[in-house]
């Protein structure tokens, strides 16, 4: 179905609930502006390909959008690459659109650095990793803190397959962000961890599906926003097993960390399970700064502020936690370090 | 006779009906013709008929739900309802005078035998209208007030006209201003400043009439410092063709009250039990919902509390057995809209057999609450390879000084407690009960005995052949 026949999803969807399609839209929702692609760039080693044809279309009203905005369009293929690939995404002009497709044989550590200063940014991300492969990918949002940000992900895991997603959201003053894994086949196992800060007047909205289609997969999902100014994170996550999809083992755990009075902060963990014979908890938590842990640093010497950035820091890294692959672990970390430093010295 | 006798009783052990000796029966279907009729027929003054007619158009142009089990609720056929169905021409207050058939009915649920021995007063409601009502005198002399709604609305028309509607608008959804709009019986509570009503007072729901909805009004209200325990029971017999119930209970718990409510639903597979209810509590009053769902085709019930007055506190225990062509929708909304509020959230659910039990939540704290305290527990238990369980539960965090939990797990009976049991003597079925017993113990102990045996029986029998 083409963009223009698709009818604008209502708010019950809890998809469009907190952030609805106009809002994300960058103008009004029945324009398909013109867009400037997005340019990525990488190491000179990698098959990183433009190409004309774009992603198929889809269902879904953001993605199909994207589809339709005919932006840049890469395809990147990874067969058993030993060094970490950092592919950087530079978006600019009023609009800005970019696809990109990965198809995953072997290991491979990918880190997309999205930077720039455009009104309004959208990109889609596609990829297979193929069976008995492995990525750790890991995407940054560094947008200018005016843009207007839509993110789509789609990623299809296969037998065996093993994939660690991390998610560092720091840019952008308005972002939704839906990213959708299938585990295609038994043994796949997905790791997914996201971290937001979010100041000012910030607004945030990350939804992230798992889909369990075969059986003795696994997947673990931590999503950790720190809140401050009067900035709004929205979490939202659907977890499905299907029929027959026993010996699954699946978690998602989300938490929120508000440092203001005004700061808001949503989450819906759903699940939805369909076999007998499977392991599935979710858990969501929303607090203030501990006025404990507090006390202890400051008693340590620290000043308010300083204890509230060491536990605010804590807090993000250890989302991280989760993740195994010692590369994507340091290299989120050292940017979110980086970011709070930044941020420290405003 | 011959057709009666060919509808399917089952397991169901209160799936048998009376032969329909009802006094006034409506046609099937509504207009405003027949909501006005309603009005008519009871003698109401004529703002309740201007809330019921603004309430059926409200009905009328209101589109069904978009989410939940849409197959299902898309499966109702309005106009294939009764709504307006008497039994009897009026509330009696001994049972020696309730109508044979209907007195035999109630005598089988142990309704007088229950009442005897630990009720502080009773309310049964068979079809549209109460047929036996009774209260405690030293409880009436304490100035409590317990009628059936119809006759709530005739003697207290100030009180009912200054509460009614204003937990639950009309406007609220679908199926709060179908029952507006149609209400018939229900209960009409009022406790007096500071007085505690200590024995709990029942209500007693019954559905015998095919293709029949029932629409029961429920008011409660709580003085500053009083407390009442409400319960409520329900049963119908299983039909082929399906019945609607629909009720609306609205709460309010004054300065420092305590409400606690408690529902053990056992319909029959074959009714949609489509229920708004919704508690106020003001300042440090506690409101209490301890549901069960055991029975219906298709349940959607998530029992609300508004908090709005400071130190105020809402405590909700929710268990759903969903079985064979069951969706239990059930969940617990609770609204922190002053400071320093507190709320515990504990869902228990079994799917078996197919069936499907669904946690909707939703916790709110609203930006100038601050200091709020919530915690959600949901735990699922799936039986076998058919059925399933999901939870969608939301929270809407507005600022940054409250504390809130969630947490919700979904497994199968572990068989290291099946083989513990097991190694002790008991049967696999057994075991399972035990088990099962065990996981809705956090319910069941907060129901008055009678009713926590009751409902260990009934869980018995849902689960018999539940093994192999």
């Amino acid at each position: 179905m083409m963009y223009h026949q698709m009818p604008i999803p209502p708010r019950s969807e809890h998809l469009w609930r907190y952030t609805p399609w106009h809002r994300i839209h960058p103008s009004k929702p029945d324009v398909i502006p013109s867009a400037d692609g997005i340019v990525f760039k990488t190491q000179d080693n990698v098959s990183l390909i433009e190409t004309s044809s774009t992603q198929p279309t889809s269902s879904e009203i953001a993605r199909t959008f994207l589809h339709e905005c005919k932006g840049s369009s890469y395809n990147l293929s990874l067969d058993n690459i030993a060094e970490p690939i950092h592919i950087n995404a530079r978006c600019s002009g009023h609009v800005s659109v970019g696809t990109l497709n990965v198809e995953v044989k072997g290991s491979a550590v990918l880190f997309i650095h999205l930077t720039g200063e455009p009104e309004w940014a959208g990109i889609r991300i596609t990829g297979t990793v193929h069976p008995n492969s492995q990525l750790f990918y890991g995407f940054i949002n560094e947008l200018d803190s005016n843009a207007k940000f839509l993110r789509c992900e789609d990623w299809n895991l296969q037998r065996d397959a093993s994939m660690e997603n991390a998610t560092l959201s720091l840019g952008g003053f308005r972002c939704k962000t839906d990213i959708r894994s299938s585990l295609n086949g038994t043994g796949a196992s997905l790791r997914q961890a996201i971290t937001v800060n979010a100041d000012g007047a910030q607004h945030d909205d990350e939804h992230v599906e798992i889909h369990h289609h075969h059986g003795h997969t696994y997947s673990d999902l931590v999503m950790n926003s720190a809140c401050g100014g009067s900035s709004h994170f929205i979490g939202t996550g659907l977890l499905t097993i299907a029929e027959g999809a026993n010996k699954t083992d699946a978690s998602q755990v989300f938490r929120n960390l508000l440092l203001s009075e005004k700061a808001r902060a949503e989450a819906i963990p759903e699940l939805e399970v369909l076999a007998d014979d499977v392991s599935a908890a979710h858990g969501a938590a929303s607090a203030p700064v501990d006025s404990e842990q507090m006390h202890y640093l400051m008693s340590r010497g620290l000043n308010p502020v300083d204890a509230q950035n060491m536990i605010v820091s804590g807090f993000l890294n250890d989302a991280f936690s989760n993740l195994t692959n010692a590369a994507l672990i340091k290299e989120m970390r050292t940017r979110l370090t980086v970011h709070l430093e930044c941020e420290l010295k405003r | 006779m011959v057709e009666d006798s060919q509808e399917i009783i089952g397991d169901y052990q209160y799936g048998f009906h009376d032969p329909e000796n009802s006094t006034i029966r409506f046609d099937k279907g509504l207009t405003e013709q027949v909501v006005r009729d309603i009005s008519e027929l009871k003698n109401e003054p004529e703002w309740m008929t201007d809330i019921r007619v603004k309430a059926y158009r409200h009905f009328v142009e209101r589109v069904m739900p978009d989410w939940g089990n849409c197959s299902l609720l898309n499966m109702i056929d309005f106009e294939n309802v009764t709504y307006f169905l008497r039994s009897s021409d009026k509330t009696e207050k001994s049972w020696d005078d309730v109508p044979d058939d209907i007195k035999n009915t109630f005598d089988r649920l142990g309704i007088p035998e229950a009442e005897q021995k630990w009720l502080g007063g009773v309310t049964a409601q068979y079809e549209s209208e109460a047929v036996y009502h009774s209260i405690r005198e030293d409880l009436e002399e304490q100035g409590v007030i317990f009628l059936d709604m119809d006759s709530g609305l005739k003697q207290y028309p100030e009180i009912v006209k200054k509460y009614f509607g204003t937990v639950v608008p009309h406007s609220d959804n679908k199926f709060s201003a179908l029952n507006t709009a149609v209400w018939s019986g229900g209960s009409f509570l009022y406790i007096p400043k500071g007085v505690s009503v200590e024995m709990p007072v029942q209500a007693y729901f019954r559905i015998n009439a095919k293709n029949m909805g029932q629409f029961e009004r429920t008011l409660i209200i709580a003085d500053e410092g009083s407390t009442v325990h409400y319960v409520e029971g329900c049963t119908a017999p299983n039909y082929s063709t399906d019945s609607l119930h629909s009720a609306v209970v609205e709460l309010i718990a004054m300065k420092g009250a305590k409400i606690r409510y408690s529902t053990v639903q056992n319909w029959s597979s074959n009714v949609y039990n489509l229920v708004t209810k919704r508690a106020v509590a003001y300042q440090d009053a506690v409101v209490e919902w301890v549901d069960g769902n055991i029975g219906s085709k298709l349940t959607m019930k998530y029992p609300s509390v508004l908090l709005k007055g400071e130190g105020a506190h809402a405590e909700v225990i929710s268990v759903a057995y969903a079985g064979e062509g069951q969706h239990q929708d059930t969940g617990a909304k609770v609204h922190h809209l002053a400071s320093n509020t507190t709320s515990n959230i504990l869902s228990k659910s079994i799917s078996k057999g197919g069936g499907r039990s669904s946690y909707r939540g939703l916790l709110q704290v609203t930006p100038k609450s601050s200091g709020c305290r919530s915690k959600v527990v949901c735990d699922a238990l799936i039986l076998d390879e058919d059925s399933r369980s999901d939870t969608y539960p939301t929270m809407e965090i507005g600022n940054s000084s409250s504390d809130l939990e969630h947490e919700a797990s979904v497994s199968k009976v572990s068989s290291d407690q099946l083989f513990y049991l097991m190694t002790r003597g008991f049967s696999e079925e057994e075991a399972m009960g035990l088990i099962v017993n065990g996981f809705f113990e956090p319910f069941t102990r907060e129901l008055p005995m009678e009713y926590a045996v009751e409902l260990n029986k009934l869980l018995e029998l849902e689960m018999e052949g539940s093994i192999g």
